[in-house]
């Protein structure tokens, strides 16, 4: 029965071509709009890191300028900390489970024998970052503590770097040249994009690669490598220490600050250790506005950080009322299209088809017509991600169409179709035969 | 318009195919205003002047690995023979250059007992005697820099400059009263790191395009050696920049110590800092066109489908003496009265939606004289769509009347 009713449904569409592709068209385009509007925005409000989000935190302390108005949310904190107090925290023992202060830098890289030089980014840690984040290993493992104690030259690199510099090959034990020193390799790592970037977050990170290249927290500073990122200083540095020294000890904020809690007590045992320190470093003078602490876990982090900006909400909401003006078109055109249908329908009742016959009958049209909307969609929602990605730079992991969106796609303009000929296939199985028999 | 009464009292027979166009008007309407609001809006914000001289400037951008190059001597060396590239105007070192989305923003103080939140911040672009020349700045007040008073800012050596030119928006700032050359304003609260402002140019946006204090900049005669990054601006003769950047580029390459990472055109660099604002521009102005697209044929399709459901009536209105004319003008007004019956529901659907994206994502006020526009624009778009079918049931024979009953 049901291929009875979709060879009459292509007949039926065949008599009303231009009708049918109207409705094919209009479907397809509010498809098209809102899926690729709606992927952007779930691809960048995505859960980075899924088994672990609610237990990694960001540590915001404030120890801004006393003078600025006063800290309301998470948001007017400064999303990084000091290097001194993210030292403070790295050597105390705190409630944690792990703890990692970190920070990007940039390099030059200088591959042997003849490939030129490049511009590369760095990410300065401690070794507790590759278990905090789950970070899965190709070759090797991370650093030990002593190597963060000890300052030493070690490298993890990611397996791209990997590929570009040692052919894929196990380069753990040998060396890479950064500017001019060299950083023996310990470990490289496999394919690794959390998406967002959740642990480096600024508004035109978050969706940036993760780094190829990471060293020792300790040893970067050491290089001076400064930092690459944000930084942000709302007071003097002391004149009298040497320039560098001067620039740590300050109140200047640009290292990331990442604490995993594994239970709400831990979290608020750290939280409590937090506000502790700051009452201590009140003492000597510091931290003048009233205490602040935050702890932001993943999800609560990308909300703090705005990781999905108001111009993909807005374009997210634009184009699903596009979708509903489409849809009320495709309901007017089906309207049409079955009224026009009451001679054959008429037939059809007096032949001894049911209303329900007619109904179903109808609704495998109007079904057909959903689906083929949604392919149409399907495939202009993937013209319009390619589109957004030559637009926004920074989107080329962001923007994919996954298997679970284009069902998505396809189902919903099936759906919306047959709830947009709900009422127009319901009006024309109302319809009396008789009397239409009569006119023609 | 005598037909008014007749149309109205027809349509009210179709109640629901009638009320489907109004509501799509309606959603349209709403849709396009506060789309081509938002263009607008980011239409101007990237339109504003830079202050640079945009067409026929250029940034390099290098990254010195070797730390037993004399890197002062390398910056002199580098600007020499920059510029005696032919067709190089000037030439500047630089950390920062406008609307780039990186730079340094730093407060000043205009009297020393000034509290920190007061101080009045503003984009530091740090250029030596041709930084004035090289981004193309006019001075409106006293001086250029001297050679000899552009510093060297280091990690060793972290000292201000003597003097400052600062940009006409912030002279006006810091001294409201208009006397702020010669002026000597501080760096730091409580009187320390003193500076003279020697010069005021006409106009140049800082590092961020969405800051407040967007037209606040100053030069600073320094040269910032912190690290191995090393930053030029050129500017070129009118017309040649594309042969002056693969000049300098080469000559920069030249050197195995670093490597070249940027070459950019100044303009390039203006499209990838504002490129979310032109998404922007690009996807809306797409939504609209689409949108329109769609109303419009939904119009047509449902305009046809009445012609073909009213051609007895139409012959017959021919047959009784009605001209082309009067058939066209029925379906133009019934048309006209559905679309404007969706507008009206639409002006207050625009101001809704506008509402809800100004207070949820703060795109801002449409301002009321869009409301007319749009109005006028599918208006427009209703008539131009159902003249289509109109001609065609104008051109419904009389004897169509008389046939098939």
């Amino acid at each position: 029965m049901f291929s009875y009713y979709v060879r009459l449904a292509l007949a039926s569409m065949k008599r009303t071509p231009v009708l049918s592709a109207l409705m094919i068209l209009a479907l397809g385009l509010g498809i098209g709009a809102f899926m690729t509007t709606f992927t952007v925005y779930y691809l960048m409000s995505g859960d980075p890191i899924p088994h672990k989000s609610g237990v990694l935190y960001a540590v915001q302390l404030d120890n801004w300028d006393p003078n600025e108005p006063p800290t309301e949310s998470a948001k007017d904190v400064q999303p990084q900390l000091t290097y001194r107090d993210g030292q403070n925290l790295m050597n105390a023992d705190t409630p944690a489970k792990r703890q990692a202060q970190m920070y990007a830098t940039n390099v030059v890289v200088v591959p042997e024998g003849d490939d030129p030089p490049f511009d590369e980014s760095v990410r300065a840690t401690y070794q507790t970052f590759f278990d905090m984040f789950d970070v899965p290993f190709l070759y090797g493992q991370p650093w030990t503590d002593l190597d963060d104690e000890g300052h030493a030259s070690v490298a993890i690199l990611g397996r791209e770097m990997n590929d570009q510099l040692f052919n894929g090959e196990n380069s753990v034990g040998r060396s890479i040249r950064l500017d001019d020193n060299y950083f023996e390799i310990v470990g490289v790592i496999d394919d690794w994009q959390p998406m967002p970037r959740f642990y480096h977050s600024d508004w035109s990170r978050a969706f940036a690669d993760a780094e190829q290249i990471f060293i020792p927290f300790s040893r970067a500073v050491d290089g001076p490598m400064g930092p690459s990122g944000n930084t942000n200083c709302w007071k003097p540095m002391d004149d009298s220490l040497p320039a560098i020294e001067g620039f740590l000890q300050s109140e200047c904020v640009w290292t990331q600050f990442w604490a995993e809690l594994e239970t709400p007590e831990q979290a608020a045992a750290y939280k409590d250790y937090l506000d502790n320190y700051v009452r201590e470093q009140k003492e000597i003078g510091r931290f003048e506005r009233p205490l602040n602490t935050f702890i932001s876990n993943v999800p609560e982090w990308m909300e703090v950080m705005e990781v999905v900006r108001n111009d993909n909400r807005v374009l997210t909401r634009l184009s699903f009322l596009f979708f509903l003006v489409c849809v009320l078109n495709t309901v007017g055109l089906l309207m049409a299209k079955f009224l026009g249908k009451g001679g054959e329908v008429a037939l059809r009742r007096a032949m001894g088809a049911s209303r329900g016959a007619v109904f179903s009958q109808n609704l495998v049209e109007v079904g057909l017509i959903g689906l083929l909307g949604g392919l149409v969609g399907t495939v202009l929602a993937w013209l319009g991600l390619r589109a957004v990605e030559n637009l926004y730079r920074g989107y080329q992991h962001l923007v994919q169409l996954d298997p679970v969106m284009l069902a998505t796609a396809v189902c919903l303009a099936t759906l919306a179709a047959i709830i947009a000929g709900l009422y127009p296939v319901w009006r024309v199985s109302q319809l009396p035969p008789a009397g239409l028999l009569k006119t023609q | 318009m005598k037909d008014i009464g007749p149309i109205f009292r027809a349509l009210t027979r179709n109640k629901l195919g009638a009320m489907l166009i109004a509501l799509q008007i309606a959603l349209t309407l709403a849709i396009v205003t506060n789309a081509a609001y938002i263009i607008s809006e980011r239409a101007e914000n990237i339109a504003r002047p830079s202050g640079l001289d945009e067409a026929n400037t250029a940034l390099f951008i290098t990254n010195l690995f070797d730390s037993n190059v004399d890197q002062r001597q390398l910056y002199r060396d580098d600007l020499d023979a920059i510029r005696s590239i032919p067709g190089v105007l000037a030439a500047s070192p630089a950390q920062s250059i406008p609307i780039s989305g990186s730079g340094w923003g730093e407060d000043l103080y205009n009297d020393p007992e000034m509290p920190s939140n007061e101080s009045i911040n503003f984009g530091n672009f740090m250029v030596d005697e041709h930084g004035l020349e090289t981004f193309g700045l006019e001075l409106v007040a006293g001086r250029n820099f001297r050679p000899e008073e552009v510093k060297v800012r280091s990690f060793d050596d972290m000292d201000l400059p003597d003097n400052l030119i600062v940009s006409q928006a912030l002279a006006d700032e810091l001294f409201p009263d208009g006397d702020a050359l010669d002026k000597t304003v501080w760096d730091e609260p409580n009187g320390e790191r003193p500076m003279r402002i020697i010069g005021i140019y006409d106009h140049m946006q800082n590092a961020w395009p969405t800051s407040s204090n967007v037209n606040n900049t100053a030069l600073l005669p320094s040269i910032a050696m912190f690290g191995g990054q090393m930053m030029y601006v050129v500017r070129s003769e009118p017309g040649q920049l594309q042969t002056v950047m693969t000049a300098v580029e080469e000559y920069l390459a030249g050197n195995r110590s670093r490597i070249v990472d940027i070459v950019r055109s100044y303009e390039e660099q203006k499209r990838r800092t504002y490129s979310g604002d032109i998404a922007m521009v690009k996807l809306l102005s797409v939504v609209i066109a689409t949108l329109a697209g769609v109303t419009g044929l939904g119009i047509v399709g449902l305009a046809w489908f009445s012609v073909t459901q009213r051609q007895k009536q139409i012959g017959t209105r021919r047959a009784l003496g009605a001209t082309r004319k009067d058939i066209i003008g029925y379906f133009m007004v019934e048309n006209w009265l559905i679309t404007t019956a969706g507008l009206a529901i639409g002006l207050v659907g625009t101001l809704a939606l506008n509402w809800f994206l100004d207070t949820q994502y703060e795109v801002g006020r449409v301002p009321l004289w869009y409301l007319p526009l749009g109005v006028v624009a599918l208006w427009t778009l209703g008539l131009v769509a159902v003249l289509l079918p109109a001609r065609r049931a104008a051109n419904i024979p009389p004897a169509l009347a008389t046939r098939s009953v």
